[in-house]
Parts: structure tokens; C-alpha cells; sequence
């Protein structure tokens, strides 16, 4: 149980909330490189609603979405040259916010000069949008190693999910979920349609360890059969402060990326890469695709490891009610996050920076992690089941990624 | 039954930064406190019963 007060502290992301204040410290993806056109486009980030555009000259530029003129949606603009004119009267305003002309004022007024729109901060890294809403000086975008690695393949898939982002970075540190959601629950589901259960994620755990590290959490397990000699457990793989869980292996790596759009709203970003034994041809771009969340029937899909995980942030309610919870010493994973969150909203609230700001150059040219190869046991299986059960499964290249890999469809 | 304020510096943990989180271990009513005050972390363990072990002599 937490109390209402920590509950609303630890999920209101707003602007001006102290969970809001943390996490306008980092970068955040906002779009996939496919959404920022000529076409000016709504974003929604920590409770902003934004617009999105790239000029005819290619700088994008992130606005807050009212014209400060008449309030006019800036999405409802053009793009010109240089910036975005408002749709309404023309206003028009470059990626700095600055308002470079206004066609029905006086040719020599100078009341130009003193408006400006809110803008932010936006830079594109390894196929995704990144922008920073926070306070200046903005620190450097992290160079993840996925997102920078010049020898793999990736493909990007994305929902939008009806729940506060918290409640899917606790599941991350969740390692009993497994065996339950994926191992019993999803073999349930399998049964009933008359298929075999998945292995690979069935196996008891034996013993899960939780560390506090320079990048946010790292989580190993020790699984029924394995030893402490096993990469479940002597690497682990890690929660990435303060929005990112760092999965895979068998040569598949995946940042599942929990962007807060609001309160009860999360933009769910599954960034793969795919590192064959052959390096394969380089690709002309970044394949982006959107995961289904419900069958044809409206009900949540729940056929699949990713799905499963769906169901059970998206069913927890918008907002999980930690007040009417009941934890116990299996949630020790969680209970450390939530105090993670806390102190690190300490540090902000003290002037410094939280963890996993970047501000020299030097440490940012590939920020590598760690993560098993040999997950859960087996490279090979656990390849063959990532790329049938996750969110994969819609991937245009899958065919392609399980021909490059010698894996059979 | 929660725990209110800091055991080590007496905080008020209810209110502000401070981390109070309940978890139940068996039928010890366990709570993670953490205090941004004095930054001391401890856990305050409600016991169903107590035990104690006379030393060997």
C-alpha cells in the first residue's frame, strides 16, 4: 500500500508536479521519423499537447500546439522556408519559437519582436524524434548503444496505451511475472486455442536479485535449472532510468520505451535492433509499425508475451490505486523503483541532476548496457520465441529478420 | 497502522518527499521507510510475534 498523496505524487506528470519536474530532465521520444513531414502534426508529452513539423529548409521544430496570437492549433499551419505559419492569420514563427512576421499588423511595427511561441528543444537519433521539455541548458540526448550501433538492423513499433507509464516501468522489475503471465496465463490462452504452451517463459524462478546502478536498475534471476554461472543472473538486464527497459537476446535487442503523453496515457515505443551472424546489407530506413491492442471483437489481444503485458498495465486502470494494493517480498523490485522515483525527485527539487543526465561528450558516444545473450538459458529458443510472441509479430521485416537469423517462419 | 515519521530523525514522512511504501512478509507487516532529510532508509517491521535466541554458553 502507498498512500493516495505518494500514489498522485509518484504518477502526475504534468507540468509544475515534482514527478513532472524529474522528468522534463530527459529527452523523450515525441514521434517515429516517419510522422515529421511538411505536415505539422499533434504530439502529446507530459500532459503538452505540441505540434510537430519539419520546414521546407528540413529543420523540425516542436511548438506548443496554441498560437499565442488567437489560439488557433498550429497544427492547422504550413510550413514555409523557414518555420510554420499559423493557418488562422498567418502568423509565422520559426523551430525557436521566434514570430518572424505578421501579415496584418503595421509594416513598422515592432510587435513581432515581443512574441513568442513556446518551442522545445527536438533532435532525431537512430530513427526516432527525441525533444526535451525541460530547463535550460538542455542536457546531451544519450547515444544508447541501440540507437547508435552501425552494424545492425532495426525496425520501430508503437502504441498508444490507456494507463499512467508507472505501472508498465513497475512490471519491469517484475520478474515473477513471467512465469505467471506469460508461463501459466499465456499458456492458458494457448491451450484454449488448441496450441502448445511457450517453454521458454514457463520455467520457475528461483531467486531474483535487484541493484541500483549508474544507469537505473539492474535485475538478474536465477531460473529453475540455471546456476548463478548462467547470464540470467551473472548480467542481468537493466530498467534504463527513468523510461526504459533494455530486453533481448539471441541477437534481438529492444528498448520498450514508456514515453508519458499524460496522467493515463502512454506512448509504448518497442525500438529493435537485429545483429546477425552474417552482417546483412544496410537498410535505406528505419521500418516503423503500429501494434494492434484489440481483436475484432474489441477485446484485448492476449495471445502474445506483448499483449499479455498490455492487458495487465492497461487493466491495473488508468491510474493503478496503490492505496488498495497488497505487496509483498516478490515485490521488493517494485518498492525500489517507486523509492528510485522519490529520491531522484529529491535531487531535482535540490537543484542537481538526477541519474542518467548527460553532460559531457566524452561519456556519450555509446552509452553501452548490459543485457544476457543466452536469455533464459537459450540463445536460439529464446530468439525463436521473441520473434513469434512480441510485438515482432507485426514487424514488415519479420520474414526478412527470421531468413537473415537461419530461423525458420 | 502505518508509519508516520522518521525513525531516524523524526521527519514528518506523511507529508513532502519522504517514502513510506507497506509490504507484508509472512504475517510481519513490513514498511520501507525513506527520509529525504536525513536520507536514511530503513524498514519498520510490525511483528505478529518475537523471538529471541539466548546466545550458547
Amino acid at each position: 500500500m502507498l498512500s493516495q498523496e505518494k500514489n498522485e505524487r509518484l504518477t502526475a506528470v504534468g507540468p509544475g508536479t515534482p514527478m513532472g519536474n524529474l522528468l522534463r530532465r530527459y529527452w523523450w521520444p515525441v514521434a517515429t521519423h516517419d510522422m515529421a513531414g511538411r505536415v505539422p502534426v499533434r504530439r502529446r508529452l507530459l500532459g503538452e499537447d505540441l505540434v510537430l513539423f519539419r520546414d521546407a529548409g528540413g529543420r523540425l521544430g516542436l511548438l506548443a500546439e496554441q498560437c499565442p496570437h488567437r489560439r488557433a492549433s498550429l497544427a492547422l499551419g504550413c510550413t514555409e522556408r523557414t518555420g510554420l505559419r499559423c493557418g488562422y492569420h498567418g502568423w509565422l514563427f520559426d523551430a525557436d519559437g521566434r514570430c518572424l512576421e505578421q501579415p496584418g499588423e503595421p509594416a513598422d511595427s515592432t510587435f513581432a519582436s515581443r512574441i513568442r511561441a513556446v518551442s522545445y528543444p527536438v533532435a532525431e537519433l537512430g530513427g526516432l524524434i527525441f525533444a526535451y521539455l525541460g530547463p535550460a541548458p538542455a542536457p546531451l540526448l544519450p547515444r544508447y548503444d541501440l540507437f547508435v550501433w552501425p552494424d545492425v538492423w532495426r525496425d520501430i513499433a508503437h502504441a498508444e496505451l490507456p494507463c499512467n507509464f508507472v505501472q508498465i516501468m513497475e512490471n519491469s522489475v517484475d520478474p515473477y511475472h513471467v512465469e505467471w503471465l506469460h508461463g501459466r496465463y499465456g499458456s492458458f490462452v494457448k491451450e484454449l486455442a488448441g496450441e502448445p504452451p511457450v517453454r521458454v517463459v514457463t520455467k520457475k524462478h528461483v531467486k531474483v536479485a535487484f541493484e541500483v546502478f549508474e544507469h537505473g536498475i539492474l535485475k538478474r534471476r536465477v531460473l529453475e535449472g540455471q546456476t548463478e554461472q548462467d547470464e540470467d543472473w551473472k548480467t542481468g538486464h537493466p530498467l534504463v532510468f527513468p523510461g526504459m527497459l533494455r530486453v533481448g537476446g539471441g541477437g534481438i535487442a529492444t528498448f520498450q520505451i514508456r514515453v508519458p503523453v499524460d496522467d493515463t496515457h502512454t506512448w509504448h515505443v518497442w525500438y529493435q535492433t537485429y545483429r546477425f551472424d552474417t552482417p546483412a546489407r544496410p537498410q535505406a530506413s528505419v521500418p516503423v509499425y503500429q501494434v494492434p491492442l484489440v481483436d475484432s471483437r474489441g477485446e484485448w489481444l492476449r495471445d502474445y508475451v506483448d499483449g499479455q503485458d498490455i492487458c495487465a498495465w492497461v487493466t491495473q486502470g488508468p491510474i493503478a490505486d496503490r492505496s488498495r494494493e497488497h505487496l509483498g517480498r516478490s515485490d521488493l523490485g517494485v518498492i525500489m523503483l517507486r523509492k528510485l522515483y522519490f529520491e531522484q525527485m529529491e535531487r531535482v527539487e535540490a537543484g542537481q541532476d538526477p541519474i542518467c543526465v548527460f553532460r559531457d561528450p566524452a561519456v556519450n558516444v555509446c552509452i553501452e548496457l548490459p543485457m544476457e545473450r543466452e536469455k533464459f538459458g537459450g540463445a536460439r529458443a529464446f530468439r525463436q520465441m521473441w520473434l513469434r510472441e512480441s510485438s515482432i509479430r507485426y514487424s514488415p521485416i519479420r520474414d526478412e529478420v527470421l531468413g537473415l537469423f537461419g530461423d525458420v517462419a | 497502522m502505518t508509519v508516520g515519521f522518521c525513525p531516524g530523525c523524526g521527519a514528518d514522512l506523511s507529508s513532502g518527499t519522504g517514502f513510506v511504501q507497506e509490504f507484508w512478509s509472512g504475517e510481519d507487516q513490513n514498511f520501507l521507510c525513506w527520509c529525504a532529510g536525513c536520507g536514511l532508509m530503513c524498514t519498520v517491521v510490525i511483528s505478529a510475534r518475537l523471538l529471541s535466541h539466548e546466545p550458547g554458553h
